[in-house]
């Protein structure tokens, strides 16, 4: 099942995004109980793309909390594909495609 | 005056039921099918108590973000303070556990069961059947426990399994078992007390003629039988002389201390064992020992125990309170 869960609504052009990917965002400067730190795990870099176009697009760092969650409008119309992806540090990626409704 | 008119109208509301029904005070009525339904609403693990009827996930998330996503989150996130239904996977045993349908509930049936009951805040118990499996199914999906292409039904529904179900089990810890004693159980008016913290609380007290004590338990649980009675002989009962039942209070205030529990490598009263080579050298040496103090290989004992104010009878009385509880 995909890390990333979407809902896209159009209203009078403007489609509202929401959408939560689930993520550790580790960033590296917690400890585990014997002192070891928990290696940092994050989401580097986050985009949008509607009908191979991108829409939206975000570079995350370490402030961003566990399981980010992101509101974002863009100009599109009903029936429009959607597809968010994201990349983190350690290289892995994941992504999700739903349609505008 | 409220009381004063109490009465009358509970008497005429007692005299019109009782015209209605008959039974052993006159007064009720059976409960019929229908009422009896009305409240038997709970649904258990098995899947028991679960109603006829049928939601998907589809279904469910219109549904869910119109009456459950302005609390809860459209993710199940929870908005503000109020309750997160998803995530939370592997926190339970981290500083910051989060509970969550997905990480802590055991059984989907209490997800049904809480939603019809208790669900939405506003306005509990006013989803149909159809709506209470169409969101269930939907939390169940924000969770990753079912596909989107679930529909739950009573079969189905029955079948999900949570993923911290086996964390949830019956406390198997000995120390909660609480077992009453019901044949050859000991008499607690028999119970004598042999030791006490200051001569006032007791610590230690054994059944009459067992030659054991009662509450005996010193963390080895071989030594205990199934009767929750140490088996092992420690504090035997026997007849004490007249010097030593003197010697029992002057033990209590001034020995206790190290030779009821060892502290100091002080021989315990009671531990056969440890004072049987000590016994061995003699009254004599003891007493001497006891009064002028004694540097031993396993510890020191302090002359009079260190409470000078005893006098020499005191203490010889005191050891033999201690040698003949110890034999």
């Amino acid at each position: 099942m995909s890390s990333i869960r979407i809902k896209a609504k159009e209203r009078n052009g403007t489609v509202d995004v929401k959408t939560l990917m689930k993520h550790n965002m580790e960033t590296g400067l917690r400890k585990k109980k014997d002192g070891s730190k928990i290696p940092e795990h994050w989401i580097t870099d986050v985009a949008a793309e509607s009908g191979g176009k991108v829409v939206f697009a975000a570079a995350f760092n370490t402030s961003i909390s566990k399981d980010p969650y992101l509101a974002f409008k863009f100009a599109g119309k009903k029936g429009d594909s959607l597809k968010i992806s994201w990349k983190d540090n350690t290289g892995k990626t994941d992504s999700a495609e739903t349609k505008v409704k | 005056m409220f009381k004063s008119l109490k009465f009358p109208v509970v008497a005429a509301v007692l005299a019109l039921s009782g015209l209605a029904t008959a039974g052993p005070l006159g007064i009720g009525s059976t409960a019929t099918a229908e009422m009896i339904a009305g409240w038997d609403i709970d649904v258990r693990p098995d899947g028991m108590g679960l109603p006829d009827g049928e939601g998907s996930v589809a279904e469910g998330e219109g549904l869910y973000e119109a009456k459950c996503a302005s609390c809860h989150g459209l993710f199940g996130e929870g908005e503000g303070r109020w309750p997160v239904l998803a995530g939370g996977e592997g926190t339970l045993d981290t500083l910051h556990p989060e509970k969550t349908v997905g990480s802590y509930w055991p059984y989907a049936s209490t997800l049904w069961d809480y939603i019809y009951r208790a669900m939405p805040y506003p306005v509990p118990q006013s989803l149909s059947h159809e709506e209470v499996y169409s969101i269930a199914a939907y939390v169940l999906y924000l969770n990753d426990i079912v596909g989107d292409d679930f529909v739950s039904n009573k079969d189905t529904f029955a079948e999900v399994k949570m993923p911290n179900e086996e964390n949830f089990f019956i406390d198997n810890r000995p120390d909660v078992n609480n077992e009453r004693c019901f044949k050859n159980c000991a008499d607690p008016s028999k119970f004598e007390i042999v030791t006490t913290i200051n001569g006032v609380t007791p610590t230690g007290h054994f059944k009459e003629d067992s030659g054991v004590a009662a509450n005996h338990y010193d963390g080895n649980p071989s030594a205990v039988s199934e009767s929750g009675i140490s088996t092992e002989k420690n504090i035997t009962k026997v007849a004490l002389s007249e010097g030593a039942t003197l010697g029992r209070g002057v033990y209590d205030m001034a020995c206790q201390a190290c030779h009821n529990s060892g502290i100091a490598g002080a021989p315990k009263v009671g531990d056969v064992a440890g004072w049987v080579d000590r016994i061995g050298q003699g009254m004599d040496t003891l007493n001497d020992h006891a009064i002028n103090g004694y540097q031993g290989a396993d510890g020191v004992m302090p002359a009079k125990g260190g409470n000078m104010a005893l006098s020499d009878d005191d203490v010889v009385n005191a050891v033999a309170f201690m040698v003949e509880s110890s034999r």
